[in-house]
Order: C-alpha cells, then structure tokens, then sequence
C-alpha cells in the first residue's frame, strides 16, 4: 500500500554510545545510511546492525533512513544532492542504483558512485510448494520446454534483483515462462503457497525454515555456491545451466567524498561488523555479513553494471 | 502445554511489560490522533529498539502502539474531519457529522467500544482459530482479490443516495490517480508527465490528508473570511468568543440505549474486520469501508448514514480495528507478512532470532504466548487508558476553528513530511487539498475516490496478473467459485438495495450546508 508505513527510522533514536571518539575526522555529526526501501526489509536488518555497532568505531552516531519514494529514486537522488563529506550514504542493492542508472531518467552515471564497502552477496534462489510437480531444476527444464509458457513465476520489482536472474536464465536456455510480477515476496510466497503460481523467487533466508520445516522446496540458487542456509538447495550451475547474479548490499559514497573520509569510513565499518556483538546479531537475524573492502566492492559494482547492462541491452529495455 | 501458559503468564504480567504496554497504547493513541503519523509509523521508528528490550516488552511495547493507533486515527477524524490513519477514513464519513452536530463525545466512545470489542474479537480468533482461516487466506489469489476490490467499489459507490453516478466517477478518478507512476507489470513509467519525482505514484498519506484535512481548512478558512468580510461590510459586532464553541458536554454522553443500538454494525464490522484482515495485502482501510457499506445497507435506518451515524461509526471503526489480530494469521501460519504492520511485527521477531512461520509458536512458545496474554489485555489497557483520554480530547475538538485549524495545518503538513521524508508528499497533499475542494462545492463524494485510491494498485495487479496467469482470457475471471459469489453477492445486493428496497427509504431531505462532504 504505497508508502503508508515508511518512516523516518531515524533521528529519535540516539541509541549508539554518545562516548565519540573527539579524535574522529568525522566530527560529532551523525552518519544517516539512507535505503531506498520501506523499513522491515533485508536491507533495513542488515544496516541497522552496522547502526548499532559502528558508533564505537566510527565516532559518530549512525541512523538508518528509510526513503522507499520514486521507487527508490528519492533515496538515491537525496544522497547525490547531500554535501559530499561521508554523512550521508546510499545502503542498496543493485536495483535503484545499477537497474535504475540504465532505465531511469536520472542525472547522475554509473561512474558517479564509489563503494565504501559490501555487506554480503544474496542468493536468488527458485522454489515452490513441496506438492507441486515441479520438483528440481531438470522437472522445471522439461515442463517448460514440452509446453512453453505453461509454467508461471512469481517474482518481485521488474527487472529486479529476483527477476533479471530469470531473464538471465531463459536467455541462456531459450524457454519460456510466464512472468507474473507481485508486489513483493510475501506476496509471491502467498501465491506460491496459495497454488496460484507455480514457481517463485525469493532470497534463502526468507524461505530457510520452511524448507526445513517440509513445506516448500528450494529448485536451485543463482550462484556460483551453495547457500549457508539452504546447504541442500543446489546450484543452477550444477545442473548444467552457468546462470550466476548474485545480489549484493553495498554502502555507497557520491564519487565527490575524498578518499580519506571513504578508507576511514570502510575501515571502521569493517572493524566494527567483525565485533563479536555484529557478529551475533549477524547471526540473529540470519543477515549473512561477510563484508568485503572498497577495492572488492568496486570490481564488483562494476561487474555488475557490465552484466546487467548487457541483459537489458539483449532484451531490448536499453540501446 | 500449562506450564508454558503459566510462563507466558508470568511473561506477560511482569509490572515492566505492563508499564511498556501503556506506553505503547498511549504513544498509539497520541500518534494516531495526529494526520498522517500513525501507528505504524511509530513501530517502524523504533523498531531497533528490540535489539535492546527484553522480548516480551518490546512485543508489548509495539502491541500497545499499534492498537492505540488503531484508534488513535479516528479521533483526529471525528474532530477534524482528517484520519489520522489510512484505516480511519471509514469512520471519517459519519464521525466528522457526527461532530459538526454537536456530539464528538458520543462518536469518539462509540469508536472506542467498537474497535475494542473489534480488536478483541479478531484477536481471540487468531489464537484458536487461526488455522482454518489461513488457509481460506491462501485461497485467495488474483482471480479472488480483484473479485472483492470490485465488490468493494461497487459497494461503497452506490451507498452515496441518489449520487452513484458520481460515486463511481469519484472511484474511477481515485483509481486513476492510484496508477500515476510505475506501471507494476511492465516497469514501464505512465501518467508522470515527465515529472522524474512522480515515478513512484502518489503516496497514500499525502492525498489522503490533502483530500480530507487541507480541503477542510481551505473551505473553513474561506467560511471564517467571509464572515469577517461581512462583519467588517456590515460593521456588526462580534459576539463574545470563548475558547470553545457552543457546545454542551452534559448532553454529548453516550448512552447504554445508544451503545445497544450500535452493537449490529460493531459485529458486521467485526466479522468482515477479522475475515479481510487476513487475506494478505487487503488492509484494514478496506476493511473498514466494506464493513461500513454492509452495516448501511443492513441498517433499520438507513437515512442516517452519512449524517453523523453512530451505527456507521461503530462499523467502521470495528472494521478497521478488527483486522488488527487477524492481520497477524497469514504471519504465524505461513509467515507472510499480510500488511504492513504484520511486516515490522515480522521483522521483531526476525530481530529477536525468531523467524517468522509455523514453526514459530513451536520454537517459542513461551513468548508467543506471552503476545497472544498481550494481545487481549492491551485492548482492555487501551480501553481505560482511552476513557481518561477522551473527555480531554472531544473538548479539543470543539475548541474555536480559528485556534485550532492552524495547529491541524501545521501537523498535517509535518506528519505527512515525517511520513516519506519527502518534499514531494507536502505538494501532493496541498494539490489534494485543491482537488478535495472543487469537489466538495460540487458535491462529489470524497469516500469512493479515497476507497478508488487505496485499493486502485491492487486491483490493477491482482487483473493483470489474472489475465497473465489466465494466458489473456477474461473468461479465467470467472474461473474460482469464491470470484463468482462474491459478483453475484455485488450484483444481488445491488439490485436488493437500489431497486426493490427504493420505496422503503425516506424522501430526500432538502440539503444542507454539509451535505456530500465525507
């Protein structure tokens, strides 16, 4: 429903330790990592947990901003016009940032943007009801290629981290499937569960416990390995289909922030999601940090620009 | 299984939780009564705070707030003509006439008694029935959801007497409005006329409290000049201004008579409450209208509806309220988060190392029955806390206009800032507010176009993904039994209510000044 709950998760909260390092070459003014989606979400989890640890490394206190406006425009748009001095950051995946910069009218390029550092790479992975007759990726393959657009498949947010994965895939096999977009993955999970939609697209962690529990079943992960919490789900690329687009979540910095300001802040970030408190709040809320640095994360972002740019050049959404 | 109802007991009990849980419902009540803040709002800004509250504390922290909230919204609707929240529209309709003739402080306890027995009701079916009625949720798929959003309009559309042409055009322009900005199949981007800051859509708070609150301002502004105009035209004295109107508190008390009166709308609204909040992504604004347009057409009077009814307060408010335990269903037995609200109790738990899903009530069981303990006696928190308040805020709300509309101007336009963090919601809102305006002087009713609003994307998607899921054939609309009971039911009420039952109704009234307002 729109925007109806998206808040401001920020400022009332001065929760962090006011104890700031005076030595910080970051000051006293807090640090707002603003995410361009509704509040509640993976992303929002897995920045609150940096919020609550880094404060003790990075001086400043942190809040997590949620501007899910535009489609997630308003956020990205609201850190490229903020003064360029690290306080103000970009927490994504690649959808409004990578997607967007292609298909949107925007005034920024992809070249404008700097990564501070990665918090984890997420796993497409494909799954359905555990009655359904679809129960692998080779039942999927031969379904779909005795009849073409039988199967449909529920996913959210159009040329998204859990679409553009399906693109992929039928544009290396040549089938065809009913594409049915949702409004986000409750909604194709109710669809999937419901028996409206055949198959799905989710990330592991929503749908571990399920697939514990027996009432789902996970066909395969778009990755080059298995899943931690789906460590019996295989990959596509072990059933012969070489289809891998992780997702990450990355920290971003306008490409105007000095360099200094980004190591410093990259450092303490770093330092403080290796802390034994990130660490287990990481593993509460199943967020699966394995951060990587800003050299990493740059190779990656670029990657990423590259394949999916050719994606959406082979299927005719860009020139 | 009574051991662990006595550890929940004790969970649930601790003078700690019950001290959050007044808390929250105060915090929910305040908000709530403030336009475009809501309960939700609050949960979601201090949702981080369960990194840090025991578990059972913070759960009853944010049960208090959303149930407070809950209510919270139609106080500001019954005193200002303005929900607080999405789900008060409803109870806007006749809570808002209902002040305008004097008696707020019936409305407000009428809403009051009715949400709580709604919020109670839904909450005792979440916890023994919550099974079965999951998996009718799941039932519901495109085909089913677009077969009710039809329902929905077509009903609230025809309730407007002797307006449902325009009722329906009023629902087709609020739909129209809803499809401003990313088409949801295609991606591609429509209606925005290039404005880069519409490709999101409108939001839902600012056109909702443009359309309701800053239309009432404009047009009671213009009401105060105009007199002043004459006075000075006329040179007539002013008389004596208190800081409240005429107004007669004595008389303004809700009586057992009165309270018996409302109890059929309270259970319509109560059953329909419980039944759409647990379809995932209905919401409690659909609710409320459903159950409000069902309580009218079942109601012995029927002529009142729109003038200030307490039947149809109590529908709607019940409506809205009881989707609260409900919403929670599809959560525990699937754990798919059916609204938003069910998302940030989803993300608690998931920050409380819990996951969300069937297995939960298995793996804490403790404190999953220390929220069902919660869930019941917040309402009964929420119901003495709301008693002490009530008096105080039904006088708010007769304090001169002159007083008053500046401070709802200002709290509209920062609650709806607050909402989205966006400069763009505060033009959006003041854009509704113009709009709200013209129709409102050519007697457009507003409910259809808010109900066309909210349910427009919805409706939208689960068609398309019908007609997708279909492979194009329209004929795939008709393919589900519950899609075709629930047009036939559309369809039969209709024609029940329009033709064969016309006679019965009253002649219409000469209008009056208020008429068509919401």
């Amino acid at each position: 429903m729109k925007s109806a709950t998206c808040g401001i998760l920020a400022a009332a909260f001065a929760l962090g330790p006011l104890a700031a390092a005076a030595d910080s070459p970051l000051g006293t003014d807090p640090i707002r990592l603003v995410i361009p989606f509704g509040p509640g979400g993976g992303s929002d989890i897995t920045a609150r947990v940096l919020a609550a640890t880094a404060p003790e490394f990075c001086g400043p206190r942190i809040d997590v901003v949620s501007m899910p406006g535009a489609a997630g425009l308003e956020a990205v748009n609201f850190v490229r016009s903020a003064t360029p001095n690290g306080h103000t950051l970009l927490v994504t995946d690649y959808g409004p940032i990578v997607t967007s910069g292609f298909i949107d009218e925007v005034d920024w390029e992809h070249s404008d943007w700097q990564p501070v550092m990665n918090f984890t790479e997420w796993l497409p992975t494909v799954y359905t009801r555990s009655d359904h007759d679809i129960q692998t990726i080779e039942d999927w393959v031969a379904v779909a290629e005795a009849n073409p657009e039988s199967v449909t498949f529920g996913h959210a947010s159009p040329l998204g981290i859990v679409h553009l994965p399906l693109v992929l895939f039928e544009m290396e096999t040549g089938l065809q499937n009913v594409h049915v977009p949702t409004s986000g993955g409750g909604e194709t999970r109710s669809l999937v569960m419901g028996g409206h939609i055949d198959l799905g697209m989710t990330l592991p962690a929503s749908i571990a416990s399920e697939v514990a529990a027996g009432d789902l079943t996970a066909l395969g992960v778009f990755a080059s390995e298995r899943s931690p919490a789906l460590p019996d789900t295989p990959t596509f690329r072990e059933a012969g289909y070489d289809v891998v687009l992780p997702a990450w979540l990355m920290i971003f910095a306008t490409d105007e922030v000095p360099s200094e300001t980004v190591t410093f802040l990259q450092d303490c970030f770093i330092e403080a999601l290796a802390s034994p408190t990130a660490v287990a709040m990481s593993d509460r809320v199943n967020a699966g940090i394995s951060p990587l640095n800003a050299e990493e994360s740059m190779e990656l972002y670029m990657a990423t620009v590259a394949s999916i740019g050719s994606i959406l050049r082979e299927i005719g959404e860009i020139e | 299984m009574l051991e662990s109802f006595v550890e929940a007991l004790a969970l649930a009990t601790d003078p700690w939780v019950i001290l959050y849980v007044s808390l929250g419902v105060f915090m929910g009540v305040t908000l709530g009564a403030i336009p475009g803040l809501s309960g939700d709002m609050a949960i979601a800004i201090l949702l981080p705070i369960v990194f840090f509250l025991e578990p059972a504390s913070a759960l009853g922290l944010l049960t208090g707030i959303y149930k407070g909230g809950m209510f919270g919204g139609s106080i500001s609707g019954i005193s200002f003509g303005v929900p607080g929240t999405p789900g008060a529209a409803a109870t806007t309709i006749d809570g808002y006439q209902a002040k305008l003739r004097g008696y707020p402080n019936k409305a407000m306890h009428t809403a009051l008694y009715s949400s709580v027995i709604g919020d109670t009701t839904s909450d005792l079916i979440l916890i023994f029935v919550a099974l079965p009625l999951a998996i009718v949720a799941l039932s519901f798929g495109p085909v089913e959801f677009f077969a009710l959003y039809a329902f929905a309009l077509l009903l609230i559309s025809a309730l407007t007497k002797g307006k449902v042409a325009k009722g329906i055009a009023m629902a087709a322009l609020g739909i129209l409005l809803a499809m401003i900005g990313r088409d949801p199949i295609g991606g591609s981007l429509r209606l925005t006329f290039g404005i880069p800051q519409l490709a999101g859509g409108l939001a839902l708070i600012p056109v909702l409290v443009g359309i309701f609150a800053v239309s009432e301002l404009i047009l009671q502004l213009a009401d105060a000049w105009m007199r002043k105009a004459r006075r000075i035209v006329e040179d007539t004295k002013a008389k004596a201004e208190g800081l409240f109107e005429d107004y007669d508190a004595k008389a303004d008390r809700l009586t057992w008579r009165e309270f018996r009166g409302t109890l059929k709308a309270t259970w319509i609204g109560t059953g329909m409450g419980t039944l759409i909040g647990a379809l995932p992504g209905a919401g409690s604004s659909l609710a409320a209208f459903i159950s409000y347009g069902l309580a009218q057409q079942f109601s012995r009077r029927r002529q009142d509806f729109g003038k200030g009814s307490l039947e149809g307060v109590a529908a709607a408010e019940a409506g809205n309220s009881a989707t609260s335990g409900s919403t929670l269903i599809p959560l525990f037995a699937f754990g798919i988060p059916g609204s938003a609200t069910a998302a940030l109790f989803g993300a608690a738990f998931i920050l409380m190392g819990m996951t969300p899903g069937p297995r939960l009530i298995y793996d804490h069981t403790a404190i999953i029955y220390a929220l069902f303990i919660i869930l019941i006696y917040a309402n009964l928190v929420n119901l003495a806390m709301s008693k002490v308040l009530l008096p105080v805020y039904s006088k708010v709300a007769m304090i001169q206009s002159r007083i008053l509309l500046p401070i709802v101007c200002v709290l509209a336009i920062f609650g709806t800032f607050a909402a989205g963090n966006s400069v763009v919601d505060v033009w959006v809102m003041l854009a509704a507010g113009l709009l709200g305006v013209v129709l409102r002087i050519y007697g457009f009713p507003l409910a259809p176009l808010i109900l066309g609003f909210i349910v427009g994307p919805g409706a939208e998607r689960a068609l398309r993904q019908s007609l997708l899921i279909g492979g194009g054939d329209w004929m795939h609309l008709l393919s589900s039994p519950i899609a075709v009971g629930l047009y036939a039911t559309a369809a039969a009420m209709i024609l029940l209510f329009t033709v064969i039952l016309r006679d019965r109704t009253q002649p219409p009234k000469p209008a009056t000044g208020k008429e068509g307002s919401p």
